[in-house]
């Protein structure tokens, strides 16, 4: 593994960078990171959302944004208020990206080091599943303020949430917290039914000692939301899934001005 | 343990031909550049130090003339390492915390 570039000035007018992050794939950690940063929005914050999966890349369809033409688009690119940064945006990505690991790494230090992210208060940066090369190179290049590990309820979920969060404590960065994504479901009889069983997040942030930021119920509005290109926070804001969204974003600002530790000390040669 | 109660350093500098640090523990390390380039933690210097020396390697004329070994950089890498880039190029080690403190004598 190849060290990745210097610490980046791209990313110095940035207040708190925060990954989103789970061990293991189809938990919604898109759609998290989506509703998260607009309800980040919704809270007054200037947000930049970084889609840091490579291989799978959903932000801009989740933002109703297709392919630009990166020789004229200015990046990154603007929506809803959000400044957003993927791969989809480029062309050549809706033909399947084949990529050994140090390209993957490459892409995420180039939208680390090469994106003109401005001044923001909140860097959301929505990570692969797993714990290889993006998030090394993540941790690497950038000064996380922390990390939110998503989860679903059941233990197949939990146990690879553990991996991710034990990881991003070998690199000693700070893990804000774990939300419960798909948590239950209300249905019209009003009844609550838990489709993937329930507690699993609550359980996990008490037995690794970080914080519970909150449980997501079901709705199939996020898909639709999802897939028409308006996150559900927007589109149904007054809905209980909107509501969970902006009472976690509530909770994920109080988390990082308590995390927000500086740096490493720079050497003096 | 949460990350803010590690240990950390606080200070790091050039001190004669090695690296100072002091503690968040209050303790005061120095290490020579020479232990740490020897024992470098990248993959292909830890590969090299699995092969048995070999006793008729010739020295190139640039590995002659460079001398001891000396940082050019030490660049912090997110909050667990730093990556050392040293006069003759090679700058793929990246050392964590936790090694720093280990190679390091107390002073």
């Amino acid at each position: 593994m190849q060290p990745g570039p210097p610490p980046s000035p791209a990313l110095q007018g940035i207040r708190y960078l925060i990954a989103v992050a789970s061990g293991k794939g189809g938990v919604g950690k898109s759609t998290v990171a989506a509703n998260l940063a607009l309800a980040l929005q919704m809270h007054g914050q200037r947000v930049g959302l970084m889609d840091a999966d490579i291989y799978g890349p959903s932000i801009p369809m989740m933002m109703g944004l297709g392919h630009v033409d990166p020789h004229i688009a200015s990046f990154p690119v603007e929506k809803y208020g959000l400044k957003l940064m993927s791969l989809g945006f480029l062309p050549d990505a809706g033909k399947g990206v084949l990529l050994r690991g140090p390209m993957v790494a490459k892409w995420v230090a180039t939208f680390l080091t090469q994106i003109n992210w401005g001044e923001l208060d909140y860097l959301i940066i929505d990570l692969p599943p797993g714990t290889g090369d993006a998030q090394l190179t993540l941790c690497q290049t950038a000064p996380l303020t922390g990390a939110v590990i998503v989860t679903t309820p059941q233990d197949v979920s939990l146990i690879d949430a553990v991996k991710a969060l034990n990881m991003f404590r070998q690199l000693r960065t700070p893990v804000l917290g774990v939300i419960e994504n798909m948590s239950y479901f209300v249905g019209d009889d009003g009844k609550r039914y838990e489709i993937f069983r329930h507690g699993g997040g609550k359980k996990l942030a008490a037995e690794t000692g970080v914080d519970f930021l909150g449980e997501i119920p079901i709705d199939p509005r996020v898909a639709e939301s999802g897939d028409t290109g308006e996150p559900i926070v927007r589109r149904h804001t007054d809905s209980p899934v909107s509501q969970a969204y902006l009472s976690i974003a509530g909770a994920v600002m109080h988390a990082a001005a308590k995390a927000g530790s500086p740096g490493l000390p720079e050497v003096q040669l | 343990m949460p990350a803010g109660s590690e240990l950390k350093p606080l200070s790091l500098r050039r001190e004669g031909d090695g690296l100072a640090i002091d503690w968040s523990d209050g303790v005061h390390t120095f290490v020579a550049w020479r232990t740490l380039r020897k024992q470098c933690p990248c993959a292909s210097c830890n590969e090299a130090r699995q092969k048995p020396t070999d006793p008729f390697k010739v020295l190139s004329e640039k590995e002659v003339t460079a001398g001891a070994p000396e940082p050019v950089r030490m660049v912090p890498r997110g909050h667990y390492a730093y990556q050392i880039v040293w006069t003759d190029g090679h700058d793929t080690g990246i050392f964590t915390l936790e090694q720093l403190r280990q190679l390091s004598e107390i002073k």
